[in-house]
Formats: structure tokens, sequence, C-alpha cells
């Protein structure tokens, strides 16, 4: 014979699931009903339960197709880690140690940037510290298409592709990808060496605040608009701090 | 324009694209994303915002797709699930303004909103008996029920809507929800 008792949880039970996966609990009790879920498997499996037999609710709504460019923002998203990624830092560190000529250079130059004696300051007009942000850009083998550094105190931009975008008759445009999953154009850029820029104010905020960068390929006196690439993204990689 | 896929052919693209197959996940995006649009536009009624919310939706579905389990889930309803708490959480956030419309002019509406059989990623049988249980409550729980699902409403704007108490709300849909249940699984 069945305790009653224990029926009446259950009902209380199912029915919790229920308003759970339609929404309608004030935040408070969802709170509390999502910390049970995530505690308790019945309970989960109940509110799974739920949210499939609830599903064919959504099947009156009318699909809308939505503009091209948000493949092209999942796209970019897709390879840029939810968690800084430590083994990256690692990785530009040895390969900044190891490298000679003008990438070891430019990033030389880099590190000497945070490094120079400022002039005196005036304690007024004293630019922030300088917050050094770099970024491996690698394609979608993992291979590393450049390496680009930024000083978010000046504005300074530091680029230093190897040679895999040599060649390529296409024009390499640098994206801002930014917390939120938009993307900033920052312009067209030599993919065939290394290479020095200083953003203005416009751009100098959005890529102290981005997460990621990326590169993509444009066809030749093309310009995108400055959300959304029209040609492939072919690099992508999170924005570290050195 | 979507490309259409079985139910079937939906779960194994889904699959796939857990392993990290990019063109299955291109697959899934091309026969879902205008489905999972209308959801997530219907809920946040601003049309940036629910670009901005399906992004997230399948960024999340990328990072999630492992977890899929046909045997429990139909894909679709896994996808939309995934859309719909999205555009709800961005709704909540105060990040959107949100239009109101009467249950019962919600109900009217999405009447006429049917797609055609071909366009459905659902087992038709499934949506029949769910709009058939459904059909049995009475119009004010059946509409309220509705309503909480496609535009996202809480108990609290549910009963302020309809000028009804708090505990009226909770009652109408508490009870509605259980012989739902019982309903479908009869």
């Amino acid at each position: 014979m069945t305790d009653p008792t224990e029926n009446s949880r259950l009902d209380e039970d199912l029915a919790l699931a229920g308003e759970l996966a339609l929404r309608v609990l004030s935040p408070e009790d969802e709170a509390a009903a999502r910390a049970r879920a995530s505690a308790e498997p019945a309970f989960a499996t109940h509110v799974e339960a739920w949210n499939e037999r609830l599903g064919g609710l959504a099947d009156r709504i009318v699909p809308v197709e939505p503009s091209a460019g948000v493949w092209t923002r999942v796209e970019v998203g897709l390879t840029v880690p939810a968690a800084a990624n430590d083994n990256r830092i690692v990785f530009w560190r040895r390969w900044a140690i190891g490298s000679t000529g003008l990438l070891a250079a430019s990033l030389t130059a880099v590190v000497m940037l945070a490094a120079q004696p400022a002039p005196a300051p005036d304690v007024a007009t004293a630019p922030p510290p300088a917050v050094i942000r770099v970024a491996t850009l690698t394609l979608e083998s993992g291979v590393a298409a450049m390496t680009l550094a930024y000083d978010a105190g000046t504005g300074e931009l530091y680029l230093a592709p190897t040679n895999e975008m040599a060649g390529d008759t296409r024009v390499p445009h640098l994206w801002l990808v930014m917390p939120e999953g938009d993307v900033q154009l920052v312009g067209a850029i030599d993919g065939s060496t290394t290479s020095h820029h200083s953003l203005g104010r416009a751009l100098s905020g959005p890529a102290g605040a981005a997460k990621a960068v990326a590169v993509s390929m444009e066809a030749p006196g093309h310009t995108p608009a400055a959300d959304r690439p029209d040609g492939p993204v072919v690099a992508q990689g999170t924005f570290q701090r050195l | 324009m979507s490309a259409i896929l079985t139910r079937d052919e939906l779960a194994q693209a889904l699959g796939r694209a857990g392993e990290g197959d990019r063109a299955a996940f291109r697959r899934v995006y091309d026969a879902t994303s205008a489905k999972l649009l209308g959801v997530t536009l219907r809920i946040l009624a601003d049309r940036q915002l629910a670009e901005d919310v399906l992004q997230d939706t399948y960024l999340t579905v990328w990072r999630k797709a492992g977890s899929f389990d046909a045997s429990r889930a139909s894909p679709i309803t896994w996808l939309v699930t995934i859309a719909r708490n999205r555009a709800i959480d961005r709704l909540r956030s105060g990040a959107a303004m949100r239009r109101s419309t009467p249950i019962d002019e919600a109900v009217t509406v999405i009447a006429d909103e049917g797609p055609s059989p071909a366009e459905s990623l659902e087992t038709r049988d499934d949506v029949r008996r769910l709009n058939d249980c459904l059909g049995q409550l009475d119009d004010r729980t059946g509409g309220a029920i509705r309503t909480a699902f496609m535009d996202g409403m809480t108990y609290d704007a549910l009963a302020a809507r309809e000028n009804v108490p708090l505990g009226t709300m909770k009652s109408w849909i508490r009870r509605g929800m259980m012989r739902l249940r019982m309903c479908l699984e009869s």
C-alpha cells in the first residue's frame, strides 16, 4: 500500500518541476527550485520531462529567418573558449622567448613599451598604467596565424603574422570580439609582415574591453560593414593579460 | 530559407556537432535558426535583442551538444528549451521592454500561426496530442499556460494582466498542468 504522504510529496514535486520548466515562478522561488534541480537528479528528471511535454507549444510559433550576420557571429564565437585558456599563455610565452627576427623584435617592443620610464608625469594628466593584452590568433587547424599585442594605456597595437596568410590574394581584416559577442572592425591589416598601429579613441575603448580578436579575409578593394565581416573568418584568439 | 531535416537527421547532426563537427553544427543552425528566432522574438519583441540571444543560444548548443541524448529528448524541443530559457533570462535581466497582449488575444493570434506540416521538426502526433490535451482544459487555463510558455511570463505578471489574485492564477496553472500531464500519459 502506498503511503499517501509520499504520493502528496510526489505530486508537489511534479507541480514544482512543471512550474520551473514553464518559468512562472518568482525569482526567489525559481532560484530555490533550480538549486533543487542541481542537487536532486530525480527532481531534475521531472523538469526535463516537463520540458519535453511542453516543447510542442512552440510548434505554432512562426519561424523568422535570422540576418546573415548571426551565423558569422556564432562562427566567430566557436573557437573562443568560455574561460581563459592558460595553455595559450604558456604557448605565447615560449614562442616569444624562442622567436627571432621581426617577430621577436616586435614582441620585445611590446615589453619595452611596458617597461620604459615615462617622462615626469603630471599627476592630473598621467595616463593609466599600461595594460598589455596579447592574443595568439590560430587557424581552425590550430596553427598560429598571428600574434597581437595591445597596450590599453596608449592605444598602441602590434601585429606579428606568421607565414600562414602569406600569398593569399584576399585582404585580412582585424575584428574585435566584444563580451556580448558582437564584433567590431578594426581595419585592414598586412598579413605578410609585422605592423604597428595606433588606435584612435573610438577603437581604443572597445579594444580594451574586447574578449577576443578575429581575422576575416575580404575581397581586395572591399571594406565590410563595421559590425559584420563579409568574408570567411579564418583565425581567432582570446585576449590574455601579459 | 530553412533547410528541412527529419527529427532523426536533426538528432544525428546534433550528435555530430557534439563531437566537434562544424559542418553538422551548420546543418543544425540552418534547419532550426528560423524556428528558434521565432521563439526568442516572441518573448523579447525586439529583433536585435532576439538575434543576440539567438547567437548566444547556438554558442550554448555548440558547447552542450555532447550532452544531448536522443533517447530522452526530441532535438527540436531540446533546442527550443535552451533558446526560450535564454530569452526569458534576458527579458528578466531588464534588458528588454515588453509589449503586453491580453491572454485571449494571444490565443487568437497563435491560432492562426500554425506552420505547414512539412515545416515542423516535432513529431506531429506529439503536437496533436498536446493540443488535444490542452483543449480539454478550460480556455482560461489553457490560454494562461500557452501565454506563460510563449511569452515567458511569471505568475505575478499573468495575474496582474488578467486582473486576478496571484493565488488564483497559481491554482489555474498548477491544476491545469497536472491535468495536462495525466492526459498526456493516459
